[in-house]
């Protein structure tokens, strides 16, 4: 399947800025969501209820259709790991602390599919909607239903995923995870698919695979490999996330590639790029398409997400002359 | 009356998060729920029903009621009105 | 290509296997009833499974904790559903679950004593998102690779045995056990009571009088395998899966069209997928939660697709309560009990028709019923409507 269109809000000057790959640097400790004019995306009268996620993600999707000049996508499909929080912990709060009737906004609008929902709304889509929600794997299931629909027959694709950030993560992750401090960041990342290849073009999605509670990860890696038919020395670029990143453990893909092939140069931890949110592979994926874009001599760029350590998900994204 | 408008209308922009109109915007007599007054919809009129409650002390039970209750500023403050003797 | 069914699981308000919820269902004996297991200080009727946390942990003998409620629930039935079958590395299998909610039960715990600053034990959010519910069972049943959760409301359940359906079509994976679980919380119980759409009597849908629903909770699992995955593992087939569909309505963000638009499309699609027309469907397991806003829309929506040729429907949900992201899940199971045994279900607590439509939903239990192909329904907010059509096995 084709990208033909991706668009990405985030942390990093990703919105509307073609390129952006090449000038990016890690984001510092205390890094901002960079928010686009809401309100040139979203009519007022939706965007007055919507929270952090609702906003990034309508606008990412509305942005990525016009860039592919797509009106009506077939369906929509969107991955999320954490969903609404800023609307879950509100509605939480109202019912814990108020007597009396609750406003039922922040309920109605806790739900996972709300993302989804808000964007068929947003463009009056009556397509297939479905939201995936797998932790850290919840953008490759998303790439994984876009590519059946399109082997079902559709043309065009809208997937995509966001989580939101909000104050309290700061306090759990300190909990759950007393070291490294972790930068924990929001981010939305929509891309239109398409089944055939147009001057809209950008890149090509080979493969995406899935490996939950998985046990040998060099196992799946090297599997993914040769169905792919790539030996370790073919792949030009590796975005990783690892779970053990910023510890003194090496980190999965590190080890791998290392003891296959040096290719030391070749490894960017995506995590530093966009920070810690649990589908920022979604964010590798538009990196990646925006190097392949900007570096024709990148012929494969592998995603290896190894964020959380049980599961691993694999996606190979390549030129359109590889 | 009048400051019971002005109240009612303050906290209408609250609880609905109407960023953009402010009390000046809102007629008295504008149809609440056309798009040519301010164009809300069936969740903003269960969040009038939890603001009557939170600010008047007043229980809509059933959601019908609200609707007649719930046309204008005018209609609004009035049920207000009927309902606190 | 046929998406066999060859195993089924269950647990809900009547009853923890699916033998106990078949004689509910034929002897009428809904699971509604005053809440009893879950802390909410009021006397809410609910849909609960009798059974308690310690209980299910016992029954199921879980030793890692924490794990949520919602977790226990579809261990149970995703159990039941795979029963004796073994694992083959020449027979790719899957896991997909829907859960609206997932772990909220034991986060919204949590959050009391985190407002209370109330020593909270932030090691209980490990079993919060939705994923990880799915995960927990997985790892129980021995299943790795594809592990995916869906989460889209009240559709979510018919949404997870679609999937799956898709993956083996397009020959992604032989086998793969599909379902959903949700566990009652207060977090939803308010959520629906803020909407005013909560019943405090039996509800009552498709009938005139219906205002509102009564929430439940259950789990329900299927065994969907390929014919390749059959012929290895030697099972029976009960029935296939043979349509389905999934729409938006695009209307409003809570609301069903009044034109039953999403509606319509989901059903329309779902039937012609199956290859069938609508003449030949014997039995429609509806949505109806019971709410004035959905019954009308999908009476419109079944209007606009059987005119004057309406199959016999109704709504198990007077048995069950809504059970949210299960409920998909847990119609499929009662929609190949009703091929398997033959059986229409009474649409409980009916007396008049809703005067827009008109429609007569069955009141009594049918026996003996030629019933050779059944159409669920599941709709959710956000206008997430789909249809599933099961089918005897030719």
């Amino acid at each position: 399947m084709y990208i033909s269109a991706a668009s990405t809000v985030s942390h990093q000057p990703t919105f509307q800025n073609d390129g952006f790959s090449k000038v990016i640097e890690p984001l510092g400790e205390s890094s901002e969501l960079i928010s686009p004019n809401y309100k040139e995306y979203i009519d007022a009268g939706l965007l007055r209820r919507m929270s952090k996620i609702l906003r990034m993600s309508v606008t990412a999707a509305k942005d990525c259709l016009q860039q592919a000049d797509v009106e009506q996508p077939d369906a929509i499909v969107v991955g999320t790991g954490l969903g609404c929080l800023h609307d879950t912990e509100k509605f939480l709060n109202n019912f814990l602390t108020i007597e009396g009737l609750l406003p039922p906004t922040s309920f109605i609008q806790s739900t996972h599919n709300t993302i989804a929902g808000q964007i068929s709304l947003s463009i009056g889509n009556h397509g297939y909607n479905m939201t995936h929600t797998q932790n850290t794997l919840s953008f490759e299931h998303a790439l994984i239903d876009g590519a059946l629909l399109l082997g079902e027959g559709n043309s065009h694709i809208l997937t995509g995923a966001a989580d939101e950030y909000i104050e309290f993560l700061d306090e759990a992750a300190a909990q759950l995870h007393p070291r490294p401090k972790l930068n924990l960041t929001s981010g939305a990342s929509f891309f239109v698919l398409s089944g055939e290849k147009s001057e809209k073009s950008v890149a090509r999605i080979q493969d995406v695979q899935v490996a939950g509670l998985v046990q040998d990860a060099d196992a799946a890696i090297g599997t993914f490999l040769s169905d792919n038919f790539l030996n370790v020395s073919e792949v030009d670029l590796i975005l990783y996330a690892d779970f053990n990143a910023g510890t003194s453990k090496e980190s999965v893909a590190y080890e791998y590639f290392n003891a296959h092939y040096h290719a030391d140069s070749k490894l960017i931890n995506y995590t530093k790029l966009s920070g810690l949110y649990p589908t920022n592979s979604a964010f590798a994926a538009h990196y990646a398409a925006d190097r392949i874009k900007h570096h024709p001599e990148l012929k494969n760029v592998l995603i290896l997400n190894g964020l959380n350590k049980d599961n691993l998900g694999l996606t190979l994204i390549q030129s359109l002359e590889a | 009356m009048d400051t019971l408008k002005e109240d009612l209308k303050k906290h209408i922009i609250e609880q609905l998060n109407l960023e953009d109109i402010q009390v000046a915007d809102i007629a008295d007599d504008a149809l609440l729920f056309s798009t040519e007054g301010i164009g809300l919809d069936s969740i903003d009129a269960l969040e009038l029903i939890v603001l009557l409650e939170k600010f008047y002390g007043i229980q809509v039970t059933n959601p019908e009621e609200g609707k007649e209750a719930f046309l204008t500023i005018n209609t609004m403050a009035d049920y207000i009105e009927k309902k606190r003797k | 290509m046929a998406v066999r069914i060859t195993g089924l699981g269950i647990v809900s308000a009547i009853g923890l296997t699916v033998a106990e919820n078949l004689y509910a269902l034929q002897n009428s004996k809904s699971g509604i009833e005053p809440v009893q297991f879950l802390e909410t200080g009021k006397d809410y009727l609910v849909g609960e499974v009798k059974c308690s946390n310690e209980e299910l942990v016992d029954r199921l003998g879980v030793r890692s904790k924490p794990v949520s409620r919602t977790s226990l629930l579809g261990l149970a039935a995703a159990r039941e559903a795979w029963g004796n079958n073994r694992h083959a590395s020449e027979i790719r299998t899957g896991i997909i679950s829907a859960t609206s909610v997932g772990g909220m039960d034991k986060t919204e715990k949590f959050y009391r004593y985190y407002l209370d600053r109330n020593h909270p034990d932030f090691n209980v959010l490990k079993c919060h998102d939705s994923g990880n519910t799915t995960e927990r069972i997985a790892a129980e049943l021995g299943i790795s690779g594809y592990i995916n959760t869906l989460s889209t409301a009240c559709s979510s359940g018919a949404n997870a045995i679609m999937l799956g359906a898709r993956l083996i079509e397009q020959g992604k994976l032989d086998r793969v056990l599909v379902g959903g679980t949700d566990a009652l919380t207060n977090f939803t119980l308010n959520g629906f009571r803020s909407l005013m759409i909560y019943d405090d009597q039996w509800c009552r849908p498709f009938d005139e009088s219906r205002s509102g629903l009564n929430l439940g909770e259950g789990a329900a699992f299927l065994l969907l395998e390929s014919d390749k995955s059959a012929r290895l593992t030697g099972n029976t087939t009960i029935c296939s899966l043979k349509g389905w569909a999934n729409a938006a309505d695009a209307y409003h963000q809570t609301a069903s069209s009044p034109d039953g638009k999403g509606a319509t499309m989901a059903i329309q699609n779902a039937i012609d997928k199956s290859g069938f027309n609508a003449l030949d469907i014997s039995y429609v397991n509806a949505h109806g939660t019971g709410t004035k806003n959905n019954d009308l829309s999908e009476s419109v929506a079944m209007l606009n697709i059987f005119g004057d040729n309406i199959p016999e429907f109704s709504s198990t949900k007077p048995f069950t309560g809504h059970t949210l992201a299960a409920a998909g899940a847990i119609e499929a199971v009662y929609s190949v009990l009703a091929i398997q045994n033959g059986l229409i279900y009474p649409n409980l607590n009916y007396q008049n028709p809703i005067a827009e439509t008109g429609l007569v939903p069955s009141t009594e239990l049918r026996k003996g019923q030629p019933v050779l192909a059944v159409l669920s329904n599941s709709f959710g907010f956000g206008g997430n409507n789909s249809s599933l059509v099961f089918a005897v096995n030719k």
